[in-house]
């Protein structure tokens, strides 16, 4: 089965499962639930890009309601960790402040933190990625979102790195 | 903890927002605790990565101070590794941006070729490796790492001439291996042995302080560290623990009386030493005494004393209970009854505070209308055992 199906099926129905093999225990397709977020349309036009970079490798898009959020690492963090073998999810409700760790991900030995980039309430922590830690190294920009909060003041938001500033830092690294 | 070695230069950085000034310091402890204890990675689990029966119980309120070793997690990532007198922890911590994880892997190495033991090295998984000629490499020092914003911590082990040598497994073997089944990150295990062991023929013999004198220089060649500072540490490590700060450099030593004094150093210890990082930090896992969908592997028969029918099955998540599915009795539909009548007495508790007795009430409490008061017994102490409670 695969990691997202395991994600969505519920705990009790799977102990239910172990002992009793029924076959009407409530399954959800994987097709139905996953991927989950939103598919963007090319018309949506540039200055509408909300997509921000921190200098420690953290990325956060704002979602088209304005103001919930997901954060994650970059494709340049993501390759210099090496395999990431865990990935700590925060608590939905826990209130996190720009700068403050907001998960953490271990690769070859190392515990790193993932900042949060601005202040807000966690909604929820990705949680894909309790079964498949290694989808942050296939997809850090994408579906292995780690968190997605919701933003205090968006105002913040415009406050980080854009692509291109972003990709200078690396240069100088 | 009761010293540790601090090397300190204050080098100018291009990041000038940084709290502290960035810094690179060195720490390896001059006076090793005398209890030996495991050490279990940020994300690992310590019902499978530990013998807690074997080691100090901290989880029960009127735990008795003893001899036994002590059962620590640490921040950073990686596997279990033994910690003893003949140990030597080996700690830098430096800007992350000049940081690679062989960087003070390799220095370890020169300053063990240093004092004679020459046939060591760094081996792809940042291990330092002695090679032997009788068989395979073996390993003598383990590394794990922690990176924040603008800092990298490694620190490793290095077994210098551990008593324990030929026995350290017995503290890193779960009872409960065969039937947990955990997220998070799992320890390779390796052959090991001890530095002193390869330096019997060599001109000046085994000393610990001299491989800690050793290593001081080497850090001193990596960071271009003033000779001055070089000798005041050296001092602090033999004779006074005090620190010793010129304008370019700190050096010295910090113990027990820094731990309790110094606000920031004393939130970190006693988080350190709290029973919710040391358990339930724990990744989610599950128990279960026969095989399932996550952990099909076949499992040991039950002992005796236990009716075959018997299920165990626990699922945790931050080291408590989530899930559970407990019964002794062959008939399907008794066993279901049993197991729901056990579940709400369990759910939510935390593992680490259930012990024997708890186990033992609990389950006589939800279990007796159908069984009998003895095999109750039985069942709950068969279950505290692989806990180590």
């Amino acid at each position: 089965m695969s990691a997202a199906a395991r994600v969505i099926r519920p705990f009790a129905s799977r102990a239910l499962a172990q002992k009793l093999p029924l076959s009407s225990v409530r399954r959800v397709s994987p097709a139905a639930g996953f991927p989950r977020g939103t598919v963007r349309s090319f018309s949506r036009s540039a200055f509408l890009e909300v997509k921000k970079y921190t200098e420690s490798h953290e990325w956060i898009e704002l979602a088209d309601d304005g103001k919930t959020a997901k954060i994650g690492i970059t494709e340049y963090a993501a390759k210099s960790l090496g395999d990431v073998v865990f990935v700590e999810l925060p608590e939905a409700g826990a209130e996190v402040a720009a700068g403050e760790p907001v998960g953490a991900v271990e690769s070859v030995k190392s515990a790193s933190d993932v900042l949060s980039p601005v202040s807000g309430v966690v909604k929820q922590g990705n949680e894909i990625l309790n079964d498949k830690a290694k989808f942050i190294n296939e997809s850090p920009e994408g579906d292995a979102w780690i968190a997605e909060i919701e933003v205090k003041d968006v105002a913040e938001i415009d406050g980080l790195l854009d692509a291109d500033a972003y990709k200078a830092t690396i240069d100088e690294e | 903890m009761s010293g540790l070695i601090l090397l300190l230069p204050l080098t100018s950085s291009r990041n000038s927002r940084l709290d502290h000034p960035p810094s690179t310091r060195f720490t390896s402890p001059s006076r090793p605790t005398p209890i030996p204890c495991v050490v279990i990675g940020r994300n690992q689990n310590p019902w499978l990565e530990t013998n807690l029966q074997k080691l100090h119980n901290d989880r029960e309120d009127n735990a008795n101070f003893s001899d036994d070793a002590v059962y620590v997690r640490r921040r950073s990532g990686g596997g279990a590794v033994f910690h003893d007198a003949g140990n030597l922890n080996y700690s830098v911590i430096s800007p992350r941006t000049t940081f690679t994880r062989d960087k003070h892997a390799e220095m370890m190495v020169r300053a063990l070729h240093r004092v004679g033991a020459i046939n060591t090295s760094v081996n792809d998984r940042h291990d330092i490796v002695i090679s032997t000629l009788e068989d395979q490499p073996r390993k003598i020092s383990g590394s794990a790492f922690k990176l924040t914003r603008f800092r990298a911590l490694h620190h490793g082990t290095c077994l210098l001439d551990s008593p324990n040598i030929s026995d350290l497994g017995s503290w890193l073997r779960s009872p409960a291996r065969d039937y947990i089944k955990a997220k998070g990150v799992e320890s390779v295990r390796s052959p090991v042995a001890n530095v002193s062991s390869s330096m019997q023929d060599a001109p000046a013999g085994f000393s610990m302080q001299a491989v800690i004198a050793s290593v001081m220089d080497e850090f001193a060649q990596v960071y271009q560290v003033s000779p001055d500072a070089v000798r005041q540490a050296q001092r602090a490590h033999a004779v006074e623990p005090e620190l010793y700060a010129a304008d370019s450099w700190v050096a010295g030593a910090v113990g027990e009386l820094e731990a309790d004094a110094v606000p920031e150093i004393k939130k970190g210890l006693d988080e350190l030493r709290s029973l919710e990082w040391k358990y339930t930090q724990t990744p989610q896992f599950t128990f279960s005494t026969y095989p399932i969908e996550e952990d099909p592997r076949e499992r040991p028969p039950l002992p005796p004393s236990l009716p075959p029918s018997t299920r165990v099955f626990l699922r945790f998540k931050h080291g408590a209970i989530i899930e559970s599915c407990i019964s002794t009795s062959d008939n399907p539909l008794i066993a279901a009854e049993q197991a729901s009548r056990v579940h709400p007495a369990l759910n939510g508790r935390k593992l680490h505070e259930l012990q024997l007795s708890n186990w033992t009430g609990l389950l006589l409490g939800r279990l007796s209308a159908d069984e009998e008061p003895d095999t109750i017994r039985q069942l709950a102490s068969f279950i505290a055992s692989k806990f180590g409670s």
